[in-house]
């Protein structure tokens, strides 16, 4: 009777196509941290890996691992939190590569590597401006010329460069690029041949071809999540792959009791300003309590009727979202793991 | 035990609950197959009056709070005046400062609202949660303090810790207690402690 969480591979895969067609010939890097924006990391890494997608982004080292036990030997899985010895050393006995944004982190990585005779496949990240991680400008040459050390002893390759954008206007983002530019261009000046640069995520990805470079880092669009504030699914060719459904489990005058809550992660001050799907159509949300719903009843309402969240033909996680001011990742990521999610 | 006992861990809950002399636990069916090693069947019921959850679980300001969320400090860099943080730029710094990297962002619960608005506690200071809250990370302006890679940042707990309560997590969400705690039990890693 609970809530479930119905994924739907074949618009992901549909997703991805649409994604990859659009970026060639850059390639995808599928990120598929916080199991999968909560869509369920194993489903959806295998069916990535059938489609041909050979890039995984995991934030963790935790994610990444999980994905390589998916994925095989042949994918390249990138994980660019800073952690620990433990982790860099789980990381590169199932050859992660690192993301690194710190010097005494990049110090780290060659230790570990050291100690366990393999050289680290290491992206350098700058930073252009989001100031989270990331090396400063002023502090790259010197970093660099730390990496040459730590590569011409065989503890490192530098494969990569790469950083985050802000996104708060195009001409920020047009300052962040350049100075991305310039990081390569020291990067390759100091003798380090970079096979990969990335900076774009999904948005810049699909509006600014500028920002393409060899990979970019996909999440968002292939689960089917638009921008808030940003293009609709139809112009960007993409469709949900998530429907959150629940069942209604009584109807009290014109009131339609559903089995979900604030506590399988429903946010609760949606209350009046949604609506969600029923089998006689869209119906306001009126309350939501910890593990029930209000729904305002429909001709014929009964128990067990299905009443869906969001999805596809109904409301989308972004649609609620711009409700609250906030983006339809965290209304993915915040259904609870409790609730079944249901491949199809 | 809704909810894996709103974040907490039904296991954990329903064992301690019957040690401090609960009569029984309530729990739905999926619910009571996860606790079956753990508590004796006879004790885990399908209805029936509870306590109320709020002051077991110390969420209503009258009771300890259970649950203390914690991150990390990653990394730590100058930020200078007038230069934006994290995604939009939602923040600029008015003066020379630090800012920490800090573990911890919506994805584990640590809600998108709180950018700006919330803080977090440090070897015992406060600093603010500056910038938007992105899905794994935060920014905090940590300014002239004394933090280092791999500090303990708390973000809620018991305030006589020095930790931020819950209740300034209310204010600046509008969410619930509940569903606050539940978000991030559910998808923290969870540790148990005295």
């Amino acid at each position: 009777m609970s809530a479930r969480l119905r994924i739907d591979l074949e618009a992901f895969a549909q997703n991805v196509a649409t994604v990859r067609a659009r970026v060639a010939p850059a390639e995808l890097m599928l990120v598929v941290k916080d199991d999968a924006y909560g869509h369920g990391i194993q489903a959806i890494v295998a069916r990535a890996v059938a489609e041909g997608v050979c890039w995984f982004g995991a934030f963790d080292v935790r994610a990444a691992v999980a994905t390589r036990a998916v994925s095989g030997p042949r994918a390249r899985i990138f994980s660019w939190l800073t952690v620990g010895a433990d982790e860099i050393a789980a990381a590169l006995d199932d050859d992660i590569e690192l993301g690194v944004g710190d010097a005494g982190f990049l110090d780290d990585v060659a230790a570990v590597a050291a100690a366990r005779d393999v050289v680290a496949r290491v992206h350098l990240k700058i930073d252009t401006g989001l100031h989270r991680n990331g090396i400063r400008p002023e502090d790259w040459p010197a970093v660099l010329l730390r990496a040459l050390a730590h590569q011409d002893a065989g503890r490192i390759v530098v494969v990569g460069v790469w950083s985050h954008i802000a996104e708060a206007s195009d001409h920020d983002d047009d300052r962040a690029r350049a100075q991305f530019d310039a990081a390569v261009n020291a990067a390759e000046a100091a003798g380090f041949s970079i096979e990969v640069r990335h900076l774009a995520a999904s948005a810049a990805s699909f509006a600014r071809p500028e920002f393409r470079y060899d990979v970019v880092r996909v999440g968002a669009f292939c689960y089917g999540i638009r921008s808030a504030g940003g293009s609709s699914e139809r112009e960007l060719g993409i469709r949900p792959i998530a429907t959150l459904t629940a069942q209604v489990l009584e109807v009290r005058d014109d009131d339609a009791v559903v089995a979900i809550g604030s506590l399988d992660g429903l946010p609760s001050i949606l209350a009046g300003r949604v609506s969600v799907g029923t089998p006689g159509g869209m119906r306001e949300l009126r309350a939501i309590g910890l593990i029930e719903s209000i729904v305002e009843a429909w001709p014929g309402a009964a128990a067990g009727d299905e009443v869906t969240v969001f999805g596809r033909d109904v409301s989308s996680a972004t649609d609620l979202a711009e409700t609250i001011e906030t983006v339809g990742e965290e209304i993915l990521v915040r259904v609870s793991p409790t609730v079944p999610r249901e491949v199809v | 035990m809704r909810a894996d006992a709103w974040g907490h861990g039904a296991r954990f809950v329903a064992h301690s609950a019957i040690e401090a002399g609960a009569a029984g636990v309530l729990a739905d069916r999926a619910g009571a197959a996860a606790l079956s090693d753990v508590v004796d069947p006879r004790r885990v019921l399908g209805a029936g009056d509870t306590l109320d959850a709020d002051a077991v679980f110390g969420l209503s300001g009258t009771t300890t709070p259970v649950m203390s969320a914690h991150g990390w400090v990653v990394s730590l860099k100058a930020l200078r005046t007038g230069e934006g943080v994290s995604y939009g730029y939602t923040h600029r710094a008015t003066r020379d400062t630090t800012v920490a990297l800090v573990t911890g962002g919506y994805a584990q619960g640590i809600v998108r609202a709180l950018g700006n608005t919330a803080s977090v506690t440090i070897a015992g200071r406060r600093h603010p949660i500056v910038g938007r809250v992105a899905m794994d990370v935060c920014v905090v302006d940590v300014g002239d303090s004394v933090v280092a890679r791999g500090d303990e940042v708390a973000f809620f707990g018991d305030p006589r810790t020095g930790a931020p309560a819950i209740e300034e997590w209310l204010r600046a969400t509008g969410f619930s207690a509940a569903e606050l705690t539940a978000a991030v039990g559910l998808h923290a890693a969870r540790e148990y402690g005295p």
